[in-house]
C-alpha cells in the first residue's frame, strides 16, 4: 500500500473497488463482528446451561437473548456480504465497459483507415468530373445543371462519411494527456463562447458561474475543452427555446468537479448506462454519431477521474467530471 | 523561450498587425496566405504553434487542420475564427487543435494561449526523446 504505484494516484477509483470486492476491507472492519459470532453463543450457551440447572425461565429469557444476538449478527454479515458483492459487479461491469470501449476503439479505428482512401479518391474523382462538366458546358453551350447537383450531393455526402471516419480514428486516437496548469474558469468562458450564438439562436442562456478563487488544475487542456464542449453541445441539443443551461466547478483538496447542468428533456432511466456506449444516439441519423460522450468518457479516464450523470425525464440533465488535483505527470 | 510561429490568414491586414506585435515582443513570426502555403512552409521547417484562420478562400481550415496533425503531430494548432460556429469548433477540438479563439481575439490571450501551446509542444518533445 505505501509503495507509490500508478493506480495509488487515483482515490475512489478501481483501488477502492477493488479492496471491497475482494472484501479484505470488509473483513477488518468486522472483525469484531466475526469473533464475536465464534465466542458469544459457546459463552451464552454454558450460561444458559447453568440457568437451566437454576429457574427455567430465566433459562428461556436468556436463550431468546442468544437468538437476538445471533440473528443480529447474521444479519450484519450478510449486508457486508452483500455490499461486497454490489462492489465486486459494479467493477466487473466497468472493466467491461473500459474493455467494450477499447474493442470498439481499436475495430473502429481499423475501419475508419480502410474507408479513408476510397473516399479521399471518391472526393477527389467528384471534384474532377465537376471540372470537367464546366469544360462540357463551355463547349456545348448545353445545360448540366441537374448533373452538377448530383456531383455536389455526392460531394457533400462524401464529406458527411468523412467527418464520421476522423470521428472513428480520433476517437481510437490514444492520448497521454499533457500536463499543464490550466485556468478552468477561462477554458470553460473559451468554450461557452463557441456555444453562445448557437444559443442565443435559440433562445437559450448558457451561464458560467464559476468560483473567483478557483484553483488552477494541472491537467490537459485541449482534451478537458473537449469534453466541456462536448457537454455543452448535448445540454444545447437537449433544451428547448427558452431553456437554461449553467456551469458551474467547484475544487476540495483532491477534486475538482466541474458539473454541466441543462433544464431540457433528460435522459430515461433505461437509456441511462447507454449514452456511454459508442454510437449510442437518440438523434436523427446525421444529426449525432453517439460518439461524444463515449469519448469524453475516455479522455477523463485518461486523465485520471470520471464522470458522472444524473437525469429526470422532463426536467433535466446534470453532468459532473470529477478530476483529480494531484496527478503525477505519467513518465 | 523561443517560439517558432507560423501565422496561417488570408487577410493581409490582420497577418501584418499581428506580425507587429509579435514582433514587438520579440517573437519571430512566418506567415502565409492560405492553407496550401503553410502546408508547404510546414514541409520546409518545424514549427512550435501554428495559428490558422479557420474561413479561408481555397482549403478550409480543418482541412488544413487535419494535413498539419498528419504532418507534425508535435506542432500546435490554435484555431482563430471570425463566426462562432459550434460544429466546427467541435470539430476543431476534435481534430486535435489547442485551442479555438474567437476574433477579434485579444492580443494579450493569443499571446498566453501561444506560450502554453508552445510549452505544450516542448513537454511533448521531451517526454518523447525520454522514448
Ligand atoms: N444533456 C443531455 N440531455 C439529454 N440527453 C442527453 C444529454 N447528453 C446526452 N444525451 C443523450 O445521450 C446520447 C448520446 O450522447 P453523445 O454525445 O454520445 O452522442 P450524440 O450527441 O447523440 O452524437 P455526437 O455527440 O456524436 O454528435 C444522446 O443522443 C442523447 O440521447
Ligand atoms: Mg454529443
Amino acid at each position: 500500500m505505501s509503495a507509490p504505484n500508478p493506480g495509488d494516484s487515483r482515490p475512489g477509483g478501481a483501488r477502492e473497488l477493488l479492496s471491497r470486492a475482494t472484501g479484505a476491507r470488509v473483513w477488518r472492519e468486522h472483525r469484531l463482528v466475526l469473533w464475536l459470532h465464534f465466542l458469544v453463543p459457546p459463552v451464552l450457551a454454558i450460561l444458559v446451561e447453568a440457568a437451566t440447572l437454576a429457574s427455567p425461565g430465566h433459562a428461556t429469557l436468556l436463550a431468546v437473548a442468544v437468538f437476538l444476538l445471533a440473528a443480529c449478527s447474521a444479519r450484519g454479515l450478510m449486508t457486508s456480504l452483500s455490499a461486497a458483492e454490489e462492489a465486486r459487479n459494479a467493477l466487473n461491469a466497468q472493466l467491461i465497459q473500459s474493455q467494450k470501449l477499447a474493442a470498439v476503439g481499436e475495430l473502429s479505428a481499423g475501419i475508419a483507415h480502410e474507408i479513408n482512401n476510397p473516399i479521399a479518391i471518391i472526393a477527389q474523382e467528384t471534384e474532377w468530373a465537376t471540372h470537367l462538366l464546366t469544360e462540357a458546358e463551355k463547349a456545348t453551350g448545353g445545360d448540366f445543371s441537374e448533373v452538377r447537383d448530383s456531383l455536389r450531393e455526392i460531394r457533400s455526402q462524401v464529406d458527411r462519411c468523412k467527418n464520421i471516419t476522423h470521428k472513428l480514428l480520433d476517437f481510437a486516437r490514444k492520448r497521454e494527456p499533457v500536463l499543464q496548469d490550466v485556468d478552468v474558469t477561462r477554458l470553460v468562458d473559451d468554450m461557452a463562447r463557441l456555444v453562445d450564438k448557437e444559443a442565443s439562436y435559440k433562445d437559450v442562456t448558457l451561464s458560467r458561474s464559476l468560483p473567483e478563487d478557483l484553483p488552477k488544475l494541472r491537467t490537459d487542456a485541449p482534451l478537458l475543452r473537449q469534453v466541456v464542449l462536448n457537454l455543452m453541445t448535448n445540454a444545447l441539443h437537449a433544451v428547448g427555446k427558452g431553456g437554461m443551461i449553467s456551469v458551474t466547478a467547484q475544487a476540495d483538496e483532491e477534486f475538482m468537479e466541474i458539473r454541466v447542468t441543462d433544464n431540457g428533456h433528460g435522459i430515461p432511466p433505461e437509456n441511462l448506462d447507454k449514452i456511454f456506449n459508442p454510437f449510442f444516439t437518440t438523434k436523427p441519423p446525421g444529426q449525432g454519431t453517439g460518439l461524444g460522450l463515449s469519448l469524453c468518457h475516455n479522455l477523463v479516464q485518461g486523465m485520471g477521474g470520471n464522470i458522472l450523470v444524473e437525469s429526470q425525464v422532463g426536467r433535466g440533465t446534470t453532468f459532473t467530471v470529477r478530476l483529480p488535483r494531484r496527478l503525477s505527470q505519467p513518465a | 523561450m523561443d517560439i517558432n510561429i507560423l501565422l496561417v490568414d488570408d487577410e493581409a491586414d490582420f497577418v501584418e498587425t499581428m506580425t507587429k506585435r509579435f514582433r514587438i515582443r520579440k517573437l519571430p513570426v512566418t506567415s502565409a496566405g492560405s492553407g496550401a502555403e503553410a502546408l508547404k512552409l510546414l514541409d520546409q521547417q518545424d514549427f512550435d504553434v501554428v495559428i490558422l484562420d479557420v474561413r479561408m478562400p481555397g482549403m478550409d481550415g480543418l482541412e488544413v487542420l487535419r494535413q498539419i496533425r498528419a504532418k507534425r503531430p508535435l506542432t500546435e494548432v490554435i484555431m482563430l475564427t471570425g463566426h462562432a460556429s459550434l460544429d466546427a469548433g467541435m470539430q476543431g477540438m476534435n481534430l486535435g487543435a489547442y485551442d479555438y479563439v474567437l476574433k477579434p481575439a485579444d492580443f494579450d490571450e493569443l499571446l498566453d494561449k501561444v506560450r502554453r501551446a508552445a510549452e505544450r509542444k516542448a513537454l511533448n518533445v521531451s517526454a518523447q526523446s525520454r522514448g
